[in-house]
């Protein structure tokens, strides 16, 4: 088995609840989530950024836990679990602004599209030639953690 | 007095030859000789393959050698023969796939017993698969230029004039019990060298062996683990068309894609990211 992929062994390996998330299945993989992971950085505002590294440090590890019961003796590899979440996180951020809540919308409608429809295409969209399948699941709960880690209302404004 | 030079140049000219003369130890079981013992034909695959359902109860054995036991053929210390085969037991306790591991004893293995005497061991401790090893150890000495000192006597007992290789090949072959279907193999190899004086020899090729035993099984664990993960993957791509493996919710792994599970973004969704990425831009300039 892969040394970095998420799999049981992150139990006696804990660091694979870090690399499963850098681990992917070819390179075409890699491109697309990383394109995936620049956009809400890109996107954020300078004062969310730091929430964004705080989903990559601390968030990248619950998911890994999260997802682990459900894994069994199979693994995972990839980033989009935390490019949905960062995505979440961007877009409910952005929403909350005047300025910016159309984009935030946008980017919260693009995330709910692609959870809809791996919901409901199932395995038609989820199976890949390489010989592994799109975990719907690492979705469901990446966005579950961006719009937690959106929520607290950290930095808190100051008073004028 | 005649004679007794006669007896002490015998007794040198003795050393001397057997000093200096290289030599080879060759100990070996065979598998085929084991499964196959009648076969003089390649062995016909079973049509009907293998479907295995996860998790499973491996079982672990040397297959015997020659006539006899591998154990009673002076291989193997009493009681290594565990010791080496909890070396596969403790690099897939762990497994998830697995449930339970049995260390079959070599004794219960009858020379030439076939898929026969497997199936019966297999069926006494209950096990789904069966991973077979065969051994084959070979050991020289040649001897260094200044053996030549053993005839002193003195030589023989403080010059390390024999130079010692231990080379240990465990070779372990995965069946299916049910359909004698060969699942993989994977090989365990070690090298040791040494060197002795001649009356340490024996001493230190005996303890050379069970070293070079030791580093192939723990080579063998380490070679069945990735062996297993391509099996997998030949299993999950289609490659193995002679063998299923159903998982525990009895989807089967060609089916599941192998379980191989990814978090992905297709190059459509990462596209409209880029594209979404664009409008926000442009909408923030405006």
């Amino acid at each position: 088995m892969d040394p970095l992929a998420l799999s049981a062994l992150a139990l006696q390996e804990p660091w694979r609840l870090w690399t499963g998330h850098l681990a992917h299945f070819g390179w075409d993989h890699a491109l697309a989530n990383a394109v995936a992971l620049a956009v809400p950085f890109l996107l954020a505002c300078p004062p969310d950024r730091p929430r964004l590294i705080l989903v990559l440090v601390l968030g990248a590890p619950l998911l890994s836990l999260l997802l682990l019961p459900g894994l069994g003796a199979d693994q995972y590899r990839g980033a989009s679990g935390l490019a949905c979440a960062l995505w979440a996180l961007v877009g409910l951020r952005q929403a909350g602004r005047r300025d910016s809540a159309s984009i935030g919308l946008m980017m919260l409608g693009g995330l709910a599209l692609k959870l809809g429809a791996e919901t409901v295409f199932g395995s038609s969209l989820l199976l890949h030639p390489e010989g592994w399948r799109t975990l719907p699941t690492a979705h469901h709960w990446g966005a579950l953690l961006g719009l937690a880690f959106a929520l607290p209302p950290w930095p808190r404004p100051r008073a004028a | 007095m005649k004679s007794m030079i006669l007896s002490l140049i015998g007794a040198l000219a003795l050393i001397a030859t057997g000093c200096a003369t290289p030599e080879t130890v060759q100990r070996r079981s065979s598998l085929m000789d084991y499964l196959y013992p009648k076969a003089k034909a390649a062995p016909t695959p079973n049509p009907a393959g293998a479907r295995l359902k996860l998790p499973l109860r491996l079982g672990v054995a040397f297959v015997p050698g020659g006539s006899q036991s591998w154990r009673i053929q002076n291989l193997m210390a009493p009681g290594q023969e565990k010791q080496l085969l909890e070396v596969v037991k403790q690099s897939f306790k762990d497994k998830p796939w697995i449930t339970e591991i049995k260390l079959i004893p070599s004794a219960y293995l009858r020379a030439g017993g076939g898929f026969e005497n497997m199936d019966q061991v297999a069926g006494m401790y209950g096990v789904d698969v069966m991973a077979l090893a065969s051994v084959d150890q070979v050991q020289n000495t040649d001897p260094r230029w200044y053996s030549f000192t053993y005839l002193s006597i003195v030589g023989a007992y403080v010059l390390p004039g024999d130079a010692n290789d231990t080379n240990t090949l465990i070779d372990a072959a995965v069946y299916d019990v049910a359909s004698h279907t060969f699942l993989l193999r994977a090989p365990g190899q070690s090298r040791i060298k040494g060197s002795s004086t001649w009356a340490y020899r024996e001493r230190q090729l005996r303890e050379h062996s069970s070293l070079g035993l030791q580093a192939a099984m723990t080579d063998l664990a380490k070679n069945l683990d990735a062996e297993v993960a391509a099996f997998k993957a030949e299993i999950a791509s289609g490659d193995r068309k002679d063998v299923d493996v159903v998982d525990r919710q009895g989807v089967s792994l060609r089916q599941s894609g192998g379980r191989n599970f990814g978090g992905g973004f297709g190059w459509i969704e990462a596209m409209a990211a880029a594209l979404i990425l664009g409008a926000a831009l442009r909408m923030r300039r405006a």
